[in-house]
């Protein structure tokens, strides 16, 4: 079931960032592996997942860098930023610091990668709805003043990480297609791999000969 | 794994970084840990074996001096090291690292370099398999052409 090298037209660089202990890695877990990442240690600089996505029929790989938190890499993980087409700036409903220091991963984000960079907003742990300091509408309000897209997901029981991954690939695309997005920039973070022109297969072939039989 | 020991720093990152630590060093002699840090975590993904050596240094001279940071330091030298193929050197950071802490980011890394060390002995033993093949091959040409020679004389 898995797939062929290759087997994609465009690969999709994404950095993740945002307080320590929000749970990057985790989210970063759950989206690859479908799996809650419990007792999770601190990220040491940078960590890196991949998983095949598809949009509109086009498969497309994600190539994930997962930036450590914690300050003393604040200075050195700014190289990944470089070239990112998403960036996905994580906070913890459940502290308020993470969400105010908001502003400062924004900066950095902003300064490091190009206009047409998505950047999507996850209030993350919000299954733990009894210890909550952000609200939804006051963290999607953020979101709207800074045109970020924006959900609140849980990296524990899954709720809406697919969604945040596949939401960012989708508008990525959609800038691909829209013209906003230069293709031969480095900077883009995207890469094009045209599909090579298909060679005969046999099964797909058989199966299209079947089709226009009148039998 | 491959991804990550691959990745290259952006020339930029690591000037700015190495004129970072030498200011400090010109200016007062001293340079802070974490400008040594920042500086060997640039040189450790440079393109460059030197920059690497470089870098593995200020790592060992750090997780000697100051072990509230050790377990970033252990891992960059497993990485470092990896990055070089000095892969018994790698391996022996690693193993220091799990014995202190469970950690799925250090055992990748650890498995990467078993791999990586394992496809090497692998390697190096079909150029000694090839050698030895080639060297049949003279030694049989030679016999063959002594027979030659013999039957051509008869």
């Amino acid at each position: 079931m898995t797939a062929a090298p290759y087997n994609y037209n465009y690969i999709f660089k994404y950095i993740i960032i945002g307080d320590m202990g929000v749970g990057k890695s985790c989210l970063l877990h759950q989206f690859t592996e479908k799996k809650f990442m419990a007792n999770c240690p601190h990220t040491i600089g940078v960590e890196f997942g991949t998983r095949i996505i598809e949009v509109d029929d086009k498969k497309i790989k994600l190539q994930i860098w997962d930036t450590a938190g914690q300050e003393r890499f604040r200075a050195v993980t700014r190289s990944y930023y470089r070239g990112a087409a998403g960036a996905l700036m994580v906070y913890d409903i459940t502290r308020r610091s993470t969400y105010n220091h908001l502003s400062s991963w924004l900066t950095d984000t902003r300064n490091l990668t190009n206009p047409s960079t998505v950047i999507f907003l996850i209030g993350n742990k919000s299954d733990l709805e009894s210890t909550r300091e952000v609200t939804y509408e006051e963290a999607k309000e953020f979101a709207d003043e800074n045109g970020l897209m924006f959900l609140e997901a849980s990296a524990m029981t899954g709720q809406n990480v697919e969604e945040a991954f596949l939401e960012t690939a989708r508008k990525i695309y959609q800038n691909i297609q829209e013209g906003r997005l230069d293709l031969n920039a480095s900077e883009s973070g995207v890469q094009h791999r045209p599909s090579q022109p298909s060679r005969p297969n046999l099964s797909s072939e058989a199966a299209h000969v079947k089709d226009q039989c009148s039998c | 794994m491959e991804e990550l020991l691959n990745e290259v720093v952006p020339q930029e990152d690591l000037e700015r970084f190495e004129r970072k630590y030498n200011h400090e060093h010109e200016l007062d002699g001293e340079v802070t840990t974490e400008t040594k840090f920042e500086y060997a975590f640039c040189l450790v993904r440079s393109r460059y074996t030197n920059d690497i050596r470089k870098g593995v240094m200020i790592l060992e001279e750090l997780a000697r001096l100051h072990p509230e940071g050790r377990r970033d330091y252990i891992y960059y030298l497993a990485f470092g090291n990896a990055r070089i193929k000095n892969y018994a050197e790698g391996l022996k950071y690693c193993r220091a690292f799990l014995e202190i802490e469970s950690n799925d980011q250090v055992r990748s890394l650890e498995e990467y370099i078993k791999k990586q060390s394992d496809k090497e002995v692998a390697k190096g033993m079909a150029v000694a398999g090839g050698a030895a093949l080639v060297l049949g091959g003279i030694l049989g040409l030679g016999i063959a052409m002594a027979r030659n020679k013999q039957k051509r004389e008869k």
